[in-house]
């Protein structure tokens, strides 16, 4: 055998050695760092307890005054007023943007209401 | 609030408010769901609605409520505790790196393009840049003032800047802005956008673009940084995730890499202070300044005005979501021509703009309904204006701080207190090939010191 040929052929063994050995490197598992943050806790709130009837009751009707959402607002306070009659409907406007709290109101309903709807975005 | 309450949400919330229920911790909360949208609807619409169901339950929505408020509450309804969250490991299952592609894009980690892997080797490195520990807190982010904030270390923003590109000189920058604890992805309907300003030293030392194509995609410092805010905004601040921490109707394109460049120091005329410098820090500080807005305008135009009126023509004429702000960024060679024409300074440019701009009529009068009743009543000056027509320019400023109302500050997450007398802000950069510039309706944030992150 002429040493070209010879080259040649340990260039193709040596070529399908090396192939399955590519493959393997890709399938090789590498640790990496998780990217994510922090969570906070989640601390459960116990829900208020419930009446078993509205009525006799006074019922606020927040509105968060989301752009252009008043008629929704007004028709709903009009609706419950005329469904649950014997129940007083109360609508008031929170204060400021639909983003701003409004600690003030909160602390009016809780000592003048038994419950409180709270509406409504886009 | 401490009293039995029934929310009313229109449906294409639902996953938002499950999620903010939960992490309010009130997972079972009674809501009552509306149509979309409820903006705009005419009163005969609205009680349509009213006297229908629920269009997620299918219950009567008048009834829904008045169950809501009255049902008995179930054990899991009165119990305290704490609710469940997902663990979070230091590393990851070992995996093959085409496959930990696919679960960082599945997880969200990502912004839809491929991410280098944070190895640990690769991260230490990183923390080579930085002298501070890598188990010191940065900050908190949040997606918006209603959401929960999350809390990240240095090792952590140190993967996401790995996953960047970023090279570890870039650090210090990439923890001062992450110190900022303000998200890149606000979420809010309305498709938010951030932009970022480099000044001081730093921009050389890091070899940031504040030639040709600053703004553009030519350099990897400027891409790199910027694109790492949007991956710590997802992964450190809980951000990004549609429908449920992110609400933008369209999305923004300039998300992918949150304007990030450097302002051309050199190229500023005499008299005209680096931005940093404006915001208090000395000139030989290295700093990092945030912009929140929506969009930016690039003003390619041969005018035979003076580059001042063509501004002032401009900002008269912007219209956007925030219309009562903008950032005008301005080639060096168009600030050069402002200076020549007599603007002193950025600030001098700034209140002639802001006193010389008025508000096109038919935006005027469309935010002022009290107005437009005195106008109608005669009374002045506001009879005089519409007397012009209720398409004309009124004369009234929305870029003058003076009387103008002040915008909600918790909306801007954490804004400094140095404000300047009109809410017009200026940067200069670029390579000078032509007279041109850019201008949008970005507001001033904050600035962070990248000296203390070095």
């Amino acid at each position: 055998m002429k040493p070209k040929t010879i080259f040649i052929l340990a260039a193709i063994l040596s070529g399908a050695f090396a192939w399955p050995q590519a493959r393997t490197a890709d399938e090789t598992k590498i640790v990496v760092m998780n990217p994510r943050g922090i969570q906070p806790e989640i601390r459960k709130i116990p829900m208020a307890p419930r009446p078993s009837t509205l009525d006799g009751k006074t019922v606020y009707i927040v509105d968060t005054k989301y752009p252009n959402t008043k008629p929704f607002v007004e028709e709903l306070h009009a609706a419950l007023k005329a469904k649950y009659p014997k129940t007083t409907w109360i609508l008031r406007d929170k204060i400021a943007g639909y983003m701003d709290d409004d600690p003030e109101l909160w602390k009016e309903i809780k000592e003048k209401g038994a419950c409180a709807i709270v509406l409504l975005g886009h | 609030m401490g009293v039995p309450t029934v929310p009313m949400i229109t449906q294409r919330f639902k996953e938002l408010v499950t999620t903010i229920s939960y992490k309010k911790g009130i997972p079972n909360m009674r809501i009552t769901y509306t149509p979309h949208p409820i903006t705009d609807r005419p009163a005969e619409l609205c009680r349509k609605y009213i006297a229908g169901n629920d269009p997620l339950t299918g219950k009567p929505m008048l009834e829904e409520i008045y169950e809501g408020l009255t049902k008995p509450l179930s054990a899991e309804d009165s119990r305290a505790g704490f609710l469940k969250r997902e663990p979070r490991p230091r590393l990851l299952p070992p995996d093959t790196p085409e496959k930990l592609q696919e679960y960082f894009h599945e997880q969200g980690f990502t912004d839809g393009n491929p991410v280098i892997l944070p190895t640990e080797e690769k991260v230490a490195q990183m923390l080579k840049a930085t002298s501070r520990k890598p188990d010191e807190w940065v900050g908190q982010m949040r997606p918006s003032p209603p959401h929960e904030a999350w809390y990240y270390t240095v090792e952590m923003v140190a993967v996401n800047a790995v996953m960047a590109g970023a090279k570890p000189e870039y650090f210090p920058i990439i923890l001062a802005l992450a110190s900022k604890g303000v998200t890149s992805l606000f979420s809010s309907t309305s498709s938010f956008a951030r932009m970022m300003v480099v000044n001081g030293p730093v921009v050389k030392e890091i070899g940031m673009n504040t030639g040709i194509g600053a703004l553009g995609p030519f350099n990897r410092a400027n891409s790199t940084i910027g694109r790492c805010w949007t991956l710590i905004s997802r992964n450190l601040g809980g951000s990004g995730k549609p429908g449920e921490t992110y609400l933008g109707s369209q999305g923004n394109p300039l998300n992918y890499g949150n304007l990030c460049f450097p302002e051309t120091e050199e190229g500023l005329p005499p008299g005209w202070n680096p931005l940093h410098v404006q915001k208090g820090f000395k000139k030989s500080d290295s700093v990092v300044s945030i912009f929140s807005g929506w969009s930016i305008n690039d003003i390619a135009w041969y005018s035979p005005l003076p580059q001042h009126e063509v501004i002032r023509g401009w900002l008269e004429h912007f219209f956007s979501f925030g219309t009562s702000q903008a950032t005008l960024i301005l080639d060096p060679i168009v600030a050069a021509d402002l200076a020549s024409n007599g603007f002193a300074t950025k600030e001098a440019f700034a209140r002639w703009l802001a006193e010389n701009t008025g508000t096109p009529g038919w935006l005027y009068w469309s935010q002022h309904p009290k107005e437009m009743e005195l106008a109608q009543k005669g009374v002045e000056p506001y009879a005089g204006w519409l007397k012009q027509g209720k398409g004309a320019v009124v004369p009234v400023s929305r870029y003058n701080r003076k009387g103008y109302p002040t915008r909600n500050q918790a909306f801007m997450a954490s804004k400094d207190t140095n404000e300047p007398t009109t809410s017009i802000e200026i940067v200069v950069t670029g390579g000078g090939t032509n007279t041109f510039w850019s201008g949008g309706d970005f507001g001033y944030v904050g600035s962070a010191s990248v000296d203390q992150w070095r």
